[in-house]
């Protein structure tokens, strides 16, 4: 039985954990992980493995699927977060799992406003009201308090470097 | 006998043994070549493109960290020196206003995270607040804003393609 590193980010603290975790793990041993690393699980919250859609199972017995080295595990009160993204004069918002990433957001963005591929790359997303722009590899986890449960951006242009 | 290792060097050793940096080279997008004191050579993942490579590395000088900018440098890993100008990448906008042989011969980036770029260029505090140095985030930070250019933006492959 081999085991695989993993990466865990709990609502209750905002730095990632290291971990190890046997490659055939039950949510069982899931929990005992997250528990050493100092991260609880409870009946409000939501485990997510990577950037999967749907939490983890509640049922201690079930087998992890998708297990892989370097996986980060989302442990959340939000099931979704609401994200929304304002560009020009549009506006729209879509939910998105908690581990999904900044990446994703300005993906859909990009096909949600009909953005061609030579402007989409002259655009980053940045968090409303603030100068922000956080790096695409970002999760949405990341960047929500855990309770409200929604993200904004702005798409606005990227300055390049000069001067 | 013990050695007393420098601050700046115990804090750098810190973070590339933190789980951010780890993740990172645990998902591929970038990894530890070397650590020599005061540097560390770090190559960052680059998308598939003609005739290009898949990585860069780079030579980050981290005296002084991380209260102190690091400045880094496109190395050659195999010949362990500076990256030849023509191998360096580039694109059709931002990569190339980051990526300049031209800019101190070539011994840094053209960003607001460097250390001697920084120099000089007090409006990048205004206008590029994002992509100032910022000791919490450390050596991360910058090279995020590495993948995220070749990644995200208008990359292109390397000059001589």
């Amino acid at each position: 039985m081999s085991t695989i590193t993993v990466f865990m980010l709990g609502h209750s603290r905002g730095d990632l954990v290291e971990g190890l975790l046997n490659s055939t793990a039950t949510v069982r041993d899931l929990h005992d992980v997250l528990a050493k690393a100092g991260i609880d699980v409870d009946g409000e919250t939501h485990v997510f493995l990577g950037d999967a859609e749907e939490p983890v199972s509640k049922n201690l017995a079930d087998p992890l699927d998708h297990l892989k080295d370097g996986l980060r595990i989302h442990v959340t009160r939000c099931r979704r977060v609401a994200t929304t993204v304002n560009y020009l004069e549009h506006s729209d918002e879509h939910r998105f799992a908690p581990g999904a990433r900044v990446r994703a957001v300005k993906e859909w963005a990009v096909r949600k406003f009909k953005i061609n591929p030579k402007d989409a790359a002259e655009h980053v997303l940045q968090l409303c009201n603030s100068t922000k722009r956080p790096s695409s590899d970002t999760t949405l986890q990341e960047l929500t308090d855990n309770n409200t449960c929604a993200v904004c951006f702005d798409l606005v242009p990227e300055k390049r470097v000069e001067g | 006998m013990d050695v007393a290792f420098p601050p700046d060097r115990l804090l750098l050793e810190r973070d590339l043994a933190a789980p951010d940096f780890r993740c990172g080279e645990f998902n591929c997008r970038w990894r530890l070549v070397q650590l020599s004191w005061p540097h560390a050579t770090i190559a960052v993942s680059a998308p598939p493109r003609s005739d290009a490579p898949s990585e860069y590395a780079f030579r980050f000088e981290c005296s002084g960290y991380p209260y102190v900018p690091v400045t880094a440098q496109p190395w050659d890993i195999q010949a362990d020196s500076p990256l030849n100008a023509a191998k360096w990448p580039t694109g059709t906008s931002h990569v190339p206003a980051v990526f300049r042989p031209d800019w101190r011969n070539g011994e840094c980036l053209y960003l607001p995270c460097d250390r001697h770029s920084i120099e000089g260029h007090d409006n990048w505090r205004t206008e590029h607040p994002s992509r100032l140095w910022n000791a919490e985030r450390g050596i991360v930070g910058y090279l995020e804003q590495i993948y995220d250019l070749f990644h995200q933006s208008d990359y292109s492959g390397v000059r001589s393609a």
